[in-house]
């Protein structure tokens, strides 16, 4: 390329590069902290050397940055596959690419890097925060796409010319998207890479939940179809755990009896569910659900709802929950002896504390009484920050600490029903859920975790038994960050210091439910739907056709008349317009009027022919030359142009030319 | 580029089939020519079909996915690369090839077709890029409601007339991912001189002898020729007594001191290569007009009488462009 032609390829450069860092930053918060910060130097250097001639780094230098790269991402992905380790490669070897950029081609390449990277970027997170994003992106790569074709084209010109045609093909997405027809399953196994893990996981320590209740992601929604259960009632049930070795709860493995049927009591509730993505298995219900709402779910011994993959789209199900269900059979032996059992030579006083209750109660649920009067009169505290315990962690919990959150209270308790010889176990999930009177929705979020216990008592099965409750009862009508201010970040402690900011943040909420339920969750089912509600009867993937094509070529036809209008040149008088009608009007009973003629004596020639029409000829054309040649009245002009423009397409005229 | 030596004569054979067919249905061009509907092609660029390759992908990916985002942002891109169509068909669509002319050239020298494209629409045009075949092309951008002139250079000749068949206009913009161009068949001629060469000296005036013309001479008074008369001629120079006898209005031509009368002939040149033969009439013609002589050609077949002045050096050095033995 010419010496001369310098500036304009810079201007190209500039356009490719800022294509790329979009690219670049929509990832910045998911890749390796080294990938990003590579792309990053090389951006730099490349940019830093833009004005130098020549190549910036030889091609040796070039394949073995390239090499170490790969070499970088097997080692911490241990794949090139799927989307974590391709987007971590990605990131860094387009940068390089940027190395060798020098003509408009290789340019146009950093722009489909761009594009990739923004893909992406979609597949990894489709939230509606992120959308305005992604636009963004896709406008400033098809600005880079004019600029480096057009060379020299300035940025607002570029950015106006990419603007229009997204805005012009926005229709056409629109109807694209509502119409093409989705895929029921998918082509290729989809590999997920190792990503961040949310929410409740299958087991429990001390702490685990309360890392937790600084979260206020979404963890779900819930929307009730009548009314929803009171605050007592808002039990969701996640992981249930049996084995306990002292410090931990974990699931167990013997949860593979086959359940028996349940006899409902108490109140019965169907609700629909919107999950967030969370990269685990669990699927969460009220309390007990009835069945699995998936076909790819499992319903589990313990009433768990334990999917066959990971979470990783929103997913929206219907389940119908019972709340104190009855179970008539006897406990198995096995369930029985499993949910007995305690670490041996552990919590030696509580163990003590549970024989001596054992003694004192006439049956099981006195028992159970009796533990919780223990924890109501103790003097016990609920706190997001206890002092740590010790080996005997529940012996510390009980007798000298006096303080702890749902899980050290959950696991005391349940240590305490064991030791007595009453099968219990730890159940974890979520309390409560913030009511959103615009969606009219509960919201549970990640700070909402919590942990309780289940016993069982014959003749009524596995009961559940809140110890934190008793503990602090204001737990169950007040959300965690209501008990625990200190537990908010900054951030939400100012959101909800005000109503309006409140009610900002709950139309935030339903948007981003409405986002997820239409948008993300848009499937052929939404689409048989919306065919339906447009008078559709039984539709079918015919019908989406029909639709997709009447909207295709709809849309061709309008963009086609919309960018042609753009030919008009410019003198397109109304007034002569209207002029020539009349002329082409008056030349099928006369003579047409010859180029030198003017209105006054084509007014003569058409009524010499016709002098039955010369008063209505005569005033027409005599109008004409008023408007034309008459003194100017701006103020009325445009009306009076109109009007005689109406007066000639009312023209009639009878009989042909004689 | 590389060449395969397999698919170019067939491309080559191509080429001219659709060329042919082209020129068929468009007809001769008349200039002014506004650029109509029909006679526009349109086809995607490479990057074009880079990007559709792009869309594919991605719309594979985001069905496989089942993600919606990536899904709407897909078609965004398809129907932003469908506008993007209609409109470098609307950039080229209208523009008004108004005026072309390739300027005589001497051969040897770099030669050109001089292009104005005109604008009638309230939008600029960009980019429009006009070229003759296989040559390097121009750009311009066109303002709205206005005119741009462009030089196409044209490939290097030996001295003749030249047809120049055809002129391609096109344009990528805007995004080039689409090319709309069409083909102009307007009668267009290069007229290249021969290459001015040659050392041998002159030849004087007929019948008289180099330097002695010019003691005979009295200056400014004796004129050479008479020729009609044309607007802007002095009324001094105008034959007066001629036009009393009823003769149409004459001028007297005056030569200027100094000046000789020469007569130059192919026939009298003596080397057996007629290209050097033409090129040292060339260089006699050249020479004899920057000193103001009065000359004449003489080659078989053709005679030019003396004359002086641009016309009858532009006579004479066409003459000798086309002139075939």
């Amino acid at each position: 390329m010419a010496p001369a032609a310098a500036a304009p390829d810079l201007r190209g450069l500039a356009w490719c590069c800022a294509a790329f860092t979009g690219g670049v930053l929509l990832h910045v918060d998911r890749v390796p902290l080294w990938a990003s910060a590579t792309a990053f130097a090389l951006l730099a250097w490349r940019i830093l050397t833009a004005r130098s001639s020549g190549r910036v780094a030889s091609l040796v230098v070039r394949a073995a940055l390239a090499l170490l790269l790969v070499a970088t991402v097997l080692a911490r992905f241990h794949t090139l596959n799927g989307l974590a380790a391709g987007t971590a490669l990605l990131v860094p070897m387009a940068a390089l690419k940027l190395l060798e950029t020098r003509t408009p081609r290789d340019q146009l390449v950093m722009v489909g890097a761009g594009l990739f990277l923004l893909v992406a970027a979609c597949l990894d997170r489709q939230s509606l925060a992120r959308a305005p994003l992604y636009l963004l992106q896709t406008w400033l790569c098809c600005a880079a796409l004019t600029v480096i074709t057009a060379r020299g084209l300035a940025a607002r010109t570029a950015l106006a010319l990419a603007g229009r045609a997204l805005l012009l093909a926005a229709p056409l997405a629109l109807i694209l998207f509502v119409t093409f027809p989705r895929l029921a399953g998918a082509f290729w196994a989809v590999p997920r890479g190792e990503e961040a893990l949310t929410g409740l996981s299958d087991s429990m320590s001390p702490g685990s939940i309360t890392h937790l209740t600084s979260s206020y992601e979404t963890a779900f929604r819930a929307r009730f179809a009548l009314a929803p259960p009171p605050p007592e009632e808002r039990y969701w049930r996640g992981p249930v755990l049996h084995d306990f070795d002292g410090y931990t709860w974990r699931r167990g493995g013997s949860s593979t009896e086959s359940r028996q049927p349940l006899e409902p009591a108490g109140k019965t509730y169907r609700y629909s569910i919107a999950l967030a993505p969370s990269q685990q298995r669990w699927w969460f219900a009220l309390d007990t659900p009835a069945q699995s709402p998936d076909a790819r779910v499992l319903l589990t011994y313990d009433y768990e709802l334990l999917a066959a993959e990971a979470v990783t789209q929103p997913v929206n199900y219907e389940v119908l929950s019972y709340t104190e269900p009855r179970a008539s059979w006897a406990l198995g032996a096995a369930e029985r002896y499993e949910d007995t059992q305690l670490p041996q030579g552990r919590n030696p006083r509580t163990l003590q504390l549970a024989q001596s209750l054992r003694q004192q109660a006439g049956s099981d649920a006195a028992l159970v009484r009796a533990a919780l009067e223990f924890l109501r009169r103790g003097g016990f505290e609920y706190s997001l920050d206890p002092p740590p315990t010790g080996r005997d962690s529940v012996d510390d919990l009980l007798f000298s600490t006096r303080a702890g959150f749902c899980g050290h209270y959950a696991s005391a308790f349940v240590t305490l029903m064991r030791g007595a010889g009453l099968p219990a176990r730890v159940v974890t999930g979520y309390l409560g859920g913030e009511w959103n009177p615009i969606g009219g929705y509960f919201v549970v979020r990640q700070a909402d975790a919590h942990a309780w216990a289940e016993v069982w008592l014959a003749g009524r099965g596995w009961t559940r038994v809140d110890p934190t409750a008793v503990v602090a009862p204001e737990r169950l009508r007040r959300g965690l960050l209501d008990l625990f201010p200190s537990a908010m970040s900054s951030r939400e402690r100012l959101l909800h210091s005000s109503v309006w900011l409140t009610r900002l943040l709950q139309r935030w909420d339903a948007a981003n439910d409405w986002w997820d339920a239409n948008v993300v969750k848009f499937t052929l089912n939404s689409q048989l739907d919306l065919l339906a509600r447009l008078g559709i009867r039984s539709p079918d993937i015919r019908h989406l056709g029909w639709v997709f094509t009447a909207g295709l070529l709809s849309w061709l036809a309008i963009i086609a008349w919309h960018i042609g209008r753009d030919l008009k040149t410019p003198g397109r008088d109304p007034l002569a317009t209207a002029y020539m009608r009349l002329c082409r009007k008056l030349a099928r009973i006369a003579p047409a009027r010859t180029p030198h003629q003017g209105p006054v004596s084509f007014a003569n020639t058409v009524s010499e022919r016709r002098p039955d029409l010369k008063e209505r000829v005569d005033a027409l054309l005599m109008r004409y030359a008023q408007l034309r040649y008459g003194a100017p009245a701006p103020a009325t002009h445009t009306r009076d142009v109109t009007d005689f423009a109406r007066r000639v397409a009312r023209l009639r005229l009878r009989g042909a030319m004689r | 580029m590389t060449r395969s030596p397999v698919f170019e004569p067939l491309r080559h054979s191509f080429n001219i089939r659709l060329n042919a067919w082209m020129r068929r249905r468009q007809g001769a061009d008349v200039l002014p020519l506004t650029l109509a509907r029909r006679r526009l092609y349109i086809l995607p660029t490479r990057a074009g079909l880079t990007f559709a390759a792009l869309l594919l992908l991605m719309l594979l990916a985001s069905l496989n996915y089942g993600n919606s985002v990536a899904l709407f942002l897909t078609f965004l891109l398809a129907g932003f690369a469908l506008v993007s169509m209609q409109q470098c068909h609307r950039n080229l669509l209208g523009t008004v090839l108004v005026a072309a002319r390739a300027p005589t050239v001497f051969a040897g020298t770099a030669a050109s077709l001089h292009v104005t494209l005109g604008n009638s629409a309230l939008r600029p045009r960009w980019q429009l890029e006009a070229a003759v075949p296989d040559q390097p092309l121009a750009s311009a951008d066109l303002p709205a409601s206005g005119e741009r002139h462009v030089l196409l250079p044209l490939p290097a000749r030996a001295r003749g007339v030249w047809n120049i068949e055809r002129v391609r206009l096109a344009t990528a913009q805007p995004f080039g991912l689409f090319r709309a161009w069409t083909w102009v068949y307007a009668p267009l001629q290069l007229l290249v001189y021969p290459r001015p060469y040659g050392a041998l000296p002159m030849p004087g005036a007929p019948g008289r002898r180099p330097g002695t013309h010019s003691e005979g001479s009295t200056g400014a008074d004796e004129w050479r020729t008479l020729r009609p008369f044309r607007e802007g001629d002095s009324p001094r120079q105008v034959d007066w007594k001629a036009y009393a006898r009823e003769a149409p209005l004459l001028v007297k031509e005056y030569s200027p001191p100094g000046a000789e009368t020469r007569m130059f002939e192919f026939a009298r040149l003596t080397d057996p290569d007629i290209e050097a033969r033409i090129s040292q009439l060339a260089r006699w013609v050249v020479d004899a007009e920057a000193r103001g002589d009065r000359y004449g050609l003489a080659l078989p077949g053709i005679c030019i009488p003396p004359d002086r002045g641009p016309q009858q050096r532009h006579r004479c050095l066409a003459a000798l462009a086309a002139w075939q033995p």
